[in-house]
Protein backbone atom coordinates (compact mmCIF):
# COMPACT_ATOMS: atom_id res chain seq x y z
CA UNK A 1 0.00 0.00 0.00
CA UNK A 2 1.41 3.38 -0.97
CA UNK A 3 1.72 6.42 1.26
CA UNK A 4 -1.33 8.47 0.06
CA UNK A 5 -3.62 5.46 0.63
CA UNK A 6 -2.27 5.02 4.15
CA UNK A 7 -2.86 8.69 4.91
CA UNK A 8 -6.41 8.40 3.56
CA UNK A 9 -7.12 5.43 5.83
CA UNK A 10 -5.65 7.09 8.90
CA UNK A 11 -8.85 8.98 9.93
CA UNK A 12 -10.88 5.75 9.81
CA UNK A 13 -8.30 3.91 11.87
CA UNK A 14 -8.20 6.70 14.44
CA UNK A 15 -12.00 6.88 14.61
CA UNK A 16 -12.23 3.13 15.14
CA UNK A 17 -9.60 3.26 17.90
CA UNK A 18 -11.37 6.19 19.55
CA UNK A 19 -14.69 4.34 19.55
CA UNK A 20 -13.12 1.20 20.95
CA UNK A 21 -11.25 3.07 23.73
CA UNK A 22 -12.78 2.81 27.19
CA UNK A 23 -13.95 5.96 28.91
CA UNK A 24 -14.65 6.07 32.60
CA UNK A 25 -16.89 7.95 34.98
CA UNK A 26 -16.14 8.55 38.63
CA UNK A 27 -18.77 9.29 41.25
CA UNK A 28 -17.68 12.64 42.60
CA UNK A 29 -20.46 13.39 45.06
CA UNK A 30 -23.40 11.35 46.26
CA UNK A 31 -26.18 11.69 48.78
CA UNK A 32 -28.42 8.72 49.42
CA UNK A 33 -31.45 9.18 51.67
CA UNK A 34 -33.79 6.40 52.74
CA UNK A 35 -37.17 7.29 54.18
CA UNK A 36 -38.96 5.18 56.77
CA UNK A 37 -42.55 5.79 57.84
CA UNK A 38 -43.89 4.80 61.24
CA UNK A 39 -47.21 5.87 62.81
CA UNK A 40 -45.17 7.91 65.36
CA UNK A 41 -42.09 8.78 63.29
CA UNK A 42 -40.97 9.85 59.86
CA UNK A 43 -37.27 9.07 59.62
CA UNK A 44 -34.64 9.83 57.01
CA UNK A 45 -31.25 8.11 56.99
CA UNK A 46 -28.57 9.86 54.98
CA UNK A 47 -25.24 8.66 53.63
CA UNK A 48 -22.59 10.60 51.76
CA UNK A 49 -20.17 7.65 51.70
CA UNK A 50 -21.13 6.09 48.37
CA UNK A 51 -18.43 5.50 45.79
CA UNK A 52 -18.96 4.62 42.20
CA UNK A 53 -17.36 3.97 38.89
CA UNK A 54 -18.61 3.67 35.33
CA UNK A 55 -16.73 2.01 32.50
CA UNK A 56 -17.87 2.68 28.94
CA UNK A 57 -17.01 0.31 26.17
CA UNK A 58 -18.29 0.42 22.60
CA UNK A 59 -21.12 2.78 23.46
CA UNK A 60 -22.35 1.02 26.60
CA UNK A 61 -21.46 2.01 30.15
CA UNK A 62 -21.48 -0.30 33.15
CA UNK A 63 -21.92 1.52 36.44
CA UNK A 64 -21.29 0.27 39.95
CA UNK A 65 -22.21 2.31 43.01
CA UNK A 66 -21.51 0.95 46.48
CA UNK A 67 -22.18 2.30 49.94
CA UNK A 68 -21.51 0.85 53.40
CA UNK A 69 -24.73 0.04 55.25
CA UNK A 70 -23.25 1.49 58.43
CA UNK A 71 -22.67 4.87 56.81
CA UNK A 72 -26.36 5.82 56.95
CA UNK A 73 -27.10 8.33 59.70
CA UNK A 74 -30.67 8.90 60.87
CA UNK A 75 -29.66 11.19 63.74
CA UNK A 76 -30.10 8.50 66.39
CA UNK A 77 -27.38 5.92 67.07
CA UNK A 78 -29.82 3.40 68.56
CA UNK A 79 -32.02 3.52 65.45
CA UNK A 80 -28.98 3.24 63.17
CA UNK A 81 -27.68 0.19 65.03
CA UNK A 82 -31.12 -1.38 64.83
CA UNK A 83 -31.19 -0.64 61.09
CA UNK A 84 -27.82 -2.35 60.66
CA UNK A 85 -29.13 -5.35 62.63
CA UNK A 86 -32.39 -5.84 60.70
CA UNK A 87 -30.65 -5.39 57.36
CA UNK A 88 -27.86 -7.80 58.43
CA UNK A 89 -25.42 -4.98 57.77
CA UNK A 90 -22.51 -6.60 59.62
CA UNK A 91 -22.89 -9.80 57.61
CA UNK A 92 -23.53 -7.97 54.32
CA UNK A 93 -21.82 -4.61 54.90
CA UNK A 94 -22.21 -3.12 51.42
CA UNK A 95 -25.14 -2.05 49.32
CA UNK A 96 -24.25 -2.27 45.64
CA UNK A 97 -26.16 -0.89 42.70
CA UNK A 98 -25.34 -1.94 39.14
CA UNK A 99 -26.75 -0.60 35.94
CA UNK A 100 -25.91 -0.44 32.27
CA UNK A 101 -26.67 2.63 30.22
CA UNK A 102 -25.87 3.78 26.72
CA UNK A 103 -22.98 6.25 26.64
CA UNK A 104 -25.23 8.77 24.89
CA UNK A 105 -27.53 8.88 27.96
CA UNK A 106 -25.22 11.51 29.47
CA UNK A 107 -26.69 14.03 27.02
CA UNK A 108 -30.34 13.26 27.87
CA UNK A 109 -32.49 15.30 30.25
CA UNK A 110 -33.93 12.17 31.81
CA UNK A 111 -33.24 8.45 31.70
CA UNK A 112 -34.92 5.27 32.82
CA UNK A 113 -32.45 2.88 34.35
CA UNK A 114 -32.75 -0.79 35.15
CA UNK A 115 -31.04 -1.34 38.48
CA UNK A 116 -29.70 -4.44 40.15
CA UNK A 117 -29.38 -3.83 43.87
CA UNK A 118 -27.65 -6.15 46.31
CA UNK A 119 -28.56 -5.43 49.90
CA UNK A 120 -29.04 -7.47 53.05
CA UNK A 121 -27.88 -10.63 51.27
CA UNK A 122 -30.58 -10.32 48.62
CA UNK A 123 -30.67 -9.07 45.05
CA UNK A 124 -33.56 -7.01 43.75
CA UNK A 125 -34.17 -5.70 40.27
CA UNK A 126 -35.87 -2.39 39.59
CA UNK A 127 -36.81 -1.62 36.05
CA UNK A 128 -37.31 1.74 34.34
CA UNK A 129 -36.42 3.83 37.40
CA UNK A 130 -36.65 7.48 36.26
CA UNK A 131 -33.71 9.82 36.88
CA UNK A 132 -33.32 13.49 35.98
CA UNK A 133 -30.00 14.55 34.46
CA UNK A 134 -28.42 17.97 34.39
CA UNK A 135 -25.08 18.83 32.87
CA UNK A 136 -22.68 21.01 34.85
CA UNK A 137 -19.72 21.50 32.56
CA UNK A 138 -18.26 18.07 32.02
CA UNK A 139 -20.04 16.68 35.10
CA UNK A 140 -23.44 15.04 35.03
CA UNK A 141 -25.79 15.51 37.96
CA UNK A 142 -28.35 12.80 38.40
CA UNK A 143 -31.32 12.62 40.76
CA UNK A 144 -34.18 10.23 41.28
CA UNK A 145 -35.89 7.92 43.74
CA UNK A 146 -35.56 4.15 43.91
CA UNK A 147 -38.92 2.63 44.95
CA UNK A 148 -37.40 0.11 47.36
CA UNK A 149 -39.45 -1.92 49.81
CA UNK A 150 -38.51 -4.06 52.80
CA UNK A 151 -40.00 -7.18 51.22
CA UNK A 152 -37.75 -6.76 48.16
CA UNK A 153 -34.85 -7.63 50.45
CA UNK A 154 -36.70 -9.94 52.84
CA UNK A 155 -36.21 -7.51 55.72
CA UNK A 156 -38.50 -7.94 58.69
CA UNK A 157 -40.16 -4.56 59.36
CA UNK A 158 -38.67 -2.99 62.51
CA UNK A 159 -41.15 -2.08 65.21
CA UNK A 160 -41.43 0.72 67.72
CA UNK A 161 -43.86 0.31 70.62
CA UNK A 162 -44.97 -2.90 68.87
CA UNK A 163 -46.04 -0.96 65.72
CA UNK A 164 -44.16 -1.92 62.53
CA UNK A 165 -42.82 0.58 60.01
CA UNK A 166 -44.30 0.78 56.52
CA UNK A 167 -43.00 -1.59 53.86
CA UNK A 168 -42.02 1.23 51.50
CA UNK A 169 -38.51 2.63 52.00
CA UNK A 170 -37.95 4.95 49.03
CA UNK A 171 -34.31 5.87 48.51
CA UNK A 172 -33.60 9.35 47.17
CA UNK A 173 -30.46 9.50 45.04
CA UNK A 174 -28.44 12.63 44.27
CA UNK A 175 -25.22 11.96 42.36
CA UNK A 176 -22.60 13.90 40.48
CA UNK A 177 -20.51 11.95 37.98
CA UNK A 178 -17.25 13.24 36.59
CA UNK A 179 -15.73 11.88 33.37
CA UNK A 180 -12.24 10.46 33.75
CA UNK A 181 -10.11 8.97 31.02
CA UNK B 1 -78.15 -29.66 30.50
CA UNK B 2 -78.33 -33.00 32.22
CA UNK B 3 -75.60 -34.15 34.51
CA UNK B 4 -73.97 -37.26 33.19
CA UNK B 5 -72.42 -39.77 35.54
CA UNK B 6 -68.71 -40.15 34.91
CA UNK B 7 -67.76 -43.20 32.98
CA UNK B 8 -65.50 -45.84 34.46
CA UNK B 9 -62.67 -44.54 32.30
CA UNK B 10 -62.50 -41.17 34.09
CA UNK B 11 -61.04 -42.35 37.44
CA UNK B 12 -58.51 -44.38 35.51
CA UNK B 13 -57.54 -41.34 33.45
CA UNK B 14 -57.15 -39.22 36.63
CA UNK B 15 -54.92 -41.92 38.11
CA UNK B 16 -52.74 -42.04 35.00
CA UNK B 17 -52.43 -38.22 34.89
CA UNK B 18 -51.57 -38.15 38.61
CA UNK B 19 -48.89 -40.77 38.12
CA UNK B 20 -47.44 -38.75 35.25
CA UNK B 21 -47.58 -35.41 37.07
CA UNK B 22 -46.19 -36.56 40.41
CA UNK B 23 -42.63 -37.23 39.19
CA UNK B 24 -42.69 -33.95 37.24
CA UNK B 25 -43.68 -32.00 40.34
CA UNK B 26 -41.06 -33.82 42.30
CA UNK B 27 -38.44 -32.92 39.71
CA UNK B 28 -39.21 -29.21 40.16
CA UNK B 29 -38.46 -29.28 43.88
CA UNK B 30 -35.30 -27.28 44.65
CA UNK B 31 -33.28 -30.13 46.13
CA UNK B 32 -29.83 -29.73 44.61
CA UNK B 33 -26.95 -28.78 46.88
CA UNK B 34 -23.85 -26.76 46.16
CA UNK B 35 -20.81 -27.24 48.36
CA UNK B 36 -17.26 -26.06 48.13
CA UNK B 37 -14.29 -24.34 49.63
CA UNK B 38 -12.70 -20.93 49.31
CA UNK B 39 -8.93 -20.62 49.36
CA UNK B 40 -6.54 -17.70 49.23
CA UNK B 41 -4.01 -17.29 46.39
CA UNK B 42 -1.46 -18.97 48.69
CA UNK B 43 -3.75 -21.94 49.24
CA UNK B 44 -4.99 -21.18 52.76
CA UNK B 45 -8.64 -21.73 53.57
CA UNK B 46 -10.65 -18.50 53.94
CA UNK B 47 -13.26 -18.23 56.71
CA UNK B 48 -16.23 -15.84 56.60
CA UNK B 49 -15.94 -15.29 52.87
CA UNK B 50 -19.28 -14.13 51.42
CA UNK B 51 -20.60 -16.64 48.91
CA UNK B 52 -23.17 -15.54 46.36
CA UNK B 53 -24.92 -18.16 44.24
CA UNK B 54 -26.88 -16.71 41.35
CA UNK B 55 -29.32 -18.74 39.29
CA UNK B 56 -28.61 -17.56 35.74
CA UNK B 57 -32.07 -18.61 34.57
CA UNK B 58 -34.15 -16.83 37.20
CA UNK B 59 -31.75 -14.24 38.61
CA UNK B 60 -32.41 -15.50 42.15
CA UNK B 61 -29.45 -15.05 44.45
CA UNK B 62 -28.68 -17.11 47.56
CA UNK B 63 -25.94 -16.04 49.90
CA UNK B 64 -24.00 -17.65 52.67
CA UNK B 65 -20.59 -17.53 54.33
CA UNK B 66 -17.73 -19.95 54.60
CA UNK B 67 -17.17 -21.56 57.98
CA UNK B 68 -13.90 -21.53 59.93
CA UNK B 69 -12.52 -24.24 57.60
CA UNK B 70 -13.36 -22.21 54.50
CA UNK B 71 -16.23 -24.52 53.54
CA UNK B 72 -19.72 -23.55 52.42
CA UNK B 73 -22.97 -25.36 51.70
CA UNK B 74 -25.97 -23.94 49.84
CA UNK B 75 -28.87 -26.42 50.00
CA UNK B 76 -32.32 -26.41 48.37
CA UNK B 77 -31.28 -25.11 44.96
CA UNK B 78 -33.23 -25.74 41.78
CA UNK B 79 -31.43 -27.47 38.95
CA UNK B 80 -29.89 -25.13 36.37
CA UNK B 81 -26.92 -22.90 35.59
CA UNK B 82 -25.39 -20.91 38.43
CA UNK B 83 -22.73 -18.28 38.88
CA UNK B 84 -20.90 -18.77 42.17
CA UNK B 85 -18.84 -15.92 43.51
CA UNK B 86 -16.77 -15.47 46.65
CA UNK B 87 -15.38 -12.22 47.99
CA UNK B 88 -13.18 -11.37 50.93
CA UNK B 89 -10.99 -8.43 51.70
CA UNK B 90 -10.93 -7.08 48.13
CA UNK B 91 -10.22 -10.53 46.68
CA UNK B 92 -12.76 -12.22 44.45
CA UNK B 93 -13.45 -15.49 42.70
CA UNK B 94 -16.20 -16.35 40.23
CA UNK B 95 -17.11 -19.69 38.75
CA UNK B 96 -19.95 -21.16 36.73
CA UNK B 97 -21.58 -24.43 37.61
CA UNK B 98 -24.51 -26.48 36.35
CA UNK B 99 -26.58 -28.22 38.98
CA UNK B 100 -28.58 -31.36 38.25
CA UNK B 101 -31.72 -32.23 40.21
CA UNK B 102 -31.10 -34.13 43.49
CA UNK B 103 -27.33 -33.75 42.94
CA UNK B 104 -24.64 -32.33 45.21
CA UNK B 105 -22.08 -30.39 43.23
CA UNK B 106 -18.75 -29.20 44.61
CA UNK B 107 -17.02 -26.05 43.45
CA UNK B 108 -13.69 -24.90 44.87
CA UNK B 109 -12.89 -21.23 44.52
CA UNK B 110 -9.48 -19.63 44.69
CA UNK B 111 -9.49 -15.93 45.42
CA UNK B 112 -7.53 -13.59 43.19
CA UNK B 113 -7.05 -9.82 43.19
CA UNK B 114 -9.46 -9.38 40.26
CA UNK B 115 -11.92 -11.91 39.10
CA UNK B 116 -14.48 -11.24 36.41
CA UNK B 117 -17.57 -13.26 35.59
CA UNK B 118 -16.95 -15.66 32.78
CA UNK B 119 -20.22 -14.97 31.03
CA UNK B 120 -22.86 -12.25 30.92
CA UNK B 121 -24.53 -12.02 34.28
CA UNK B 122 -28.14 -11.54 35.10
CA UNK B 123 -31.42 -11.48 33.28
CA UNK B 124 -31.77 -7.73 33.46
CA UNK B 125 -32.03 -6.17 29.98
CA UNK B 126 -29.33 -3.62 30.70
CA UNK B 127 -27.53 -5.38 33.52
CA UNK B 128 -23.74 -5.26 33.42
CA UNK B 129 -22.48 -8.10 31.35
CA UNK B 130 -19.21 -7.16 29.73
CA UNK B 131 -15.85 -8.15 31.07
CA UNK B 132 -15.13 -4.42 31.41
CA UNK B 133 -17.56 -3.85 34.25
CA UNK B 134 -16.28 -2.21 37.43
CA UNK B 135 -15.92 -4.29 40.57
CA UNK B 136 -16.18 -3.46 44.25
CA UNK B 137 -12.42 -3.62 44.62
CA UNK B 138 -12.14 -0.72 42.13
CA UNK B 139 -13.88 1.66 44.51
CA UNK B 140 -11.23 1.87 47.20
CA UNK B 141 -13.20 0.82 50.24
CA UNK B 142 -11.18 -0.48 53.16
CA UNK B 143 -11.35 -4.22 54.01
CA UNK B 144 -13.02 -3.26 57.32
CA UNK B 145 -15.84 -1.67 55.36
CA UNK B 146 -16.41 -4.52 52.91
CA UNK B 147 -15.63 -7.60 54.98
CA UNK B 148 -18.49 -9.53 56.55
CA UNK B 149 -18.40 -9.75 60.31
CA UNK B 150 -20.56 -12.62 61.52
CA UNK B 151 -19.52 -12.05 65.13
CA UNK B 152 -20.71 -8.46 65.07
CA UNK B 153 -23.97 -9.52 63.41
CA UNK B 154 -24.54 -12.03 66.22
CA UNK B 155 -23.84 -9.28 68.74
CA UNK B 156 -26.28 -6.94 67.01
CA UNK B 157 -28.92 -9.67 66.97
CA UNK B 158 -28.45 -10.27 70.69
CA UNK B 159 -28.58 -6.54 71.38
CA UNK B 160 -31.83 -6.14 69.46
CA UNK B 161 -33.42 -9.17 71.16
CA UNK B 162 -32.56 -7.79 74.61
CA UNK B 163 -33.66 -4.25 73.82
CA UNK B 164 -36.98 -5.52 72.44
CA UNK B 165 -37.62 -7.24 75.78
CA UNK B 166 -36.53 -4.04 77.54
CA UNK B 167 -39.01 -2.04 75.45
CA UNK B 168 -41.91 -4.44 76.02
CA UNK B 169 -41.31 -4.70 79.75
CA UNK B 170 -40.93 -0.92 79.95
CA UNK B 171 -44.34 -0.49 78.35
CA UNK B 172 -45.90 -3.12 80.63
CA UNK B 173 -44.33 -1.40 83.66
CA UNK B 174 -46.19 1.78 82.77
CA UNK B 175 -49.55 0.15 83.60
CA UNK B 176 -48.92 -0.80 87.29
CA UNK B 177 -46.92 2.43 87.69
CA UNK B 178 -49.93 4.52 86.70
CA UNK B 179 -52.15 2.39 88.97
CA UNK B 180 -49.67 2.96 91.83
CA UNK B 181 -49.86 6.72 91.31
CA UNK B 182 -53.68 6.60 91.21
CA UNK B 183 -53.89 4.53 94.41
CA UNK B 184 -51.45 6.87 96.16
CA UNK B 185 -54.31 9.34 96.49
CA UNK B 186 -56.06 6.93 98.85
CA UNK B 187 -52.91 5.71 100.58
CA UNK B 188 -51.35 8.94 101.72
CA UNK B 189 -54.23 11.08 102.97
CA UNK B 190 -55.50 11.59 106.51
CA UNK B 191 -58.39 9.16 106.15
CA UNK B 192 -56.73 6.09 104.76
CA UNK B 193 -57.21 2.44 105.46
CA UNK B 194 -54.73 -0.40 105.69
CA UNK B 195 -56.27 -1.88 102.55
CA UNK B 196 -55.64 1.31 100.52
CA UNK B 197 -52.03 1.38 101.66
CA UNK B 198 -51.55 -2.34 101.01
CA UNK B 199 -52.99 -2.09 97.48
CA UNK B 200 -50.71 0.88 96.81
CA UNK B 201 -47.71 -0.98 98.18
CA UNK B 202 -48.39 -4.16 96.18
CA UNK B 203 -48.81 -2.17 92.94
CA UNK B 204 -45.61 -0.30 93.72
CA UNK B 205 -43.77 -3.56 94.30
CA UNK B 206 -45.04 -5.00 91.00
CA UNK B 207 -43.96 -1.81 89.16
CA UNK B 208 -40.58 -1.94 90.82
CA UNK B 209 -40.01 -5.62 89.93
CA UNK B 210 -41.00 -5.09 86.31
CA UNK B 211 -38.90 -1.94 86.14
CA UNK B 212 -35.73 -3.65 87.34
CA UNK B 213 -36.28 -6.64 85.05
CA UNK B 214 -36.66 -4.23 82.13
CA UNK B 215 -33.57 -2.28 83.24
CA UNK B 216 -31.57 -5.52 83.39
CA UNK B 217 -32.15 -6.18 79.69
CA UNK B 218 -31.08 -2.62 78.78
CA UNK B 219 -27.95 -2.72 80.93
CA UNK B 220 -26.91 -6.21 79.81
CA UNK B 221 -27.57 -5.59 76.09
CA UNK B 222 -24.14 -5.74 74.42
CA UNK B 223 -22.66 -2.46 73.28
CA UNK B 224 -21.23 -2.24 69.78
CA UNK B 225 -17.61 -1.16 69.56
CA UNK B 226 -16.96 2.13 67.81
CA UNK B 227 -20.49 3.45 68.18
CA UNK B 228 -21.07 6.78 69.87
CA UNK B 229 -24.46 7.61 71.34
CA UNK B 230 -26.28 10.23 69.26
CA UNK B 231 -29.78 11.65 69.12
CA UNK B 232 -32.88 11.12 71.30
CA UNK B 233 -31.44 7.92 72.76
CA UNK B 234 -29.04 10.17 74.72
CA UNK B 235 -32.03 11.77 76.47
CA UNK B 236 -33.50 8.31 77.11
CA UNK B 237 -30.25 7.15 78.72
CA UNK B 238 -29.77 10.38 80.69
CA UNK B 239 -33.27 10.08 82.18
CA UNK B 240 -32.32 6.66 83.54
CA UNK B 241 -30.01 8.49 85.97
CA UNK B 242 -33.14 10.07 87.46
CA UNK B 243 -35.72 7.27 87.40
CA UNK B 244 -33.14 4.55 88.21
CA UNK B 245 -32.13 5.91 91.66
CA UNK B 246 -35.74 7.05 92.10
CA UNK B 247 -36.98 3.49 91.66
CA UNK B 248 -34.59 2.35 94.40
CA UNK B 249 -35.37 5.22 96.76
CA UNK B 250 -39.17 5.32 96.34
CA UNK B 251 -39.89 1.82 97.76
CA UNK B 252 -37.49 2.40 100.69
CA UNK B 253 -39.16 5.69 101.57
CA UNK B 254 -42.55 4.08 100.94
CA UNK B 255 -41.78 1.28 103.39
CA UNK B 256 -40.87 3.86 106.05
CA UNK B 257 -44.04 5.84 105.38
CA UNK B 258 -46.11 2.64 105.44
CA UNK B 259 -44.67 1.71 108.84
CA UNK B 260 -45.30 5.18 110.28
CA UNK B 261 -48.88 5.17 109.00
CA UNK B 262 -49.55 1.73 110.41
CA UNK B 263 -48.26 2.95 113.80
CA UNK B 264 -50.83 5.70 113.65
CA UNK B 265 -48.18 8.35 113.19
CA UNK B 266 -48.13 11.17 110.69
CA UNK B 267 -45.58 10.50 107.96
CA UNK B 268 -42.53 12.42 109.02
CA UNK B 269 -38.78 12.76 108.49
CA UNK B 270 -37.19 11.34 105.38
CA UNK B 271 -40.30 9.21 104.73
CA UNK B 272 -42.17 12.43 103.88
CA UNK B 273 -40.04 12.59 100.70
CA UNK B 274 -41.71 9.38 99.39
CA UNK B 275 -44.41 11.26 97.47
CA UNK B 276 -42.19 13.90 95.81
CA UNK B 277 -39.50 11.31 94.94
CA UNK B 278 -42.15 9.02 93.44
CA UNK B 279 -43.57 11.87 91.33
CA UNK B 280 -40.13 12.81 89.97
CA UNK B 281 -39.36 9.14 89.30
CA UNK B 282 -42.63 8.52 87.47
CA UNK B 283 -42.18 11.76 85.52
CA UNK B 284 -38.68 10.79 84.42
CA UNK B 285 -39.91 7.32 83.48
CA UNK B 286 -42.73 8.78 81.37
CA UNK B 287 -40.32 11.22 79.70
CA UNK B 288 -37.96 8.32 78.94
CA UNK B 289 -40.79 6.49 77.19
CA UNK B 290 -41.70 9.59 75.19
CA UNK B 291 -38.08 10.30 74.25
CA UNK B 292 -37.94 7.18 72.09
CA UNK B 293 -41.56 7.36 70.95
CA UNK B 294 -41.80 10.91 69.64
CA UNK B 295 -39.45 12.62 67.24
CA UNK B 296 -37.96 15.90 68.37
Amino acid sequence: MNKPKLIALLPFVLCTLALAADTQWVLQQCTLTYHVSHPLHQTDGISHAARGKGICHVGQCDFLIAVPVKSFDSGDSNRDLHMVQVTRGAEFPMVTVRTRLPESAANDASIQADLEIQFAGQTAHYQHVPFQLTKQGADVRLSGTIPATLTDFKIEPPTLLTLPVKNEIPVRVEMTWHPAQ
Amino acid sequence: MKWKAPSRGLPAAILVVSLLITPLLHAQQPDATLTGTVTSPSGGRIAKSVISVKNLNTGTVSTTQTDSAGRFVVPNLASGDYEVSASTDGLNAVSKVTLAAHATQTVNLTLTTQSQPQTPAGNLPNAPSSSKEPSLSDLGFTPEQTQANAKEQALLDKRTRMLKIHQKLGLITAAPLIATIVTSLGAGGKHTSNTDRTVHMVLGAVSSDLYFTSAYFAIRAPSIKGTSTRGPIRVHKALAWIHGPGMILTPILGALAYQQKNNGEKVHGIAAAHGPVAIVTAGAFGAALLSVSLKF
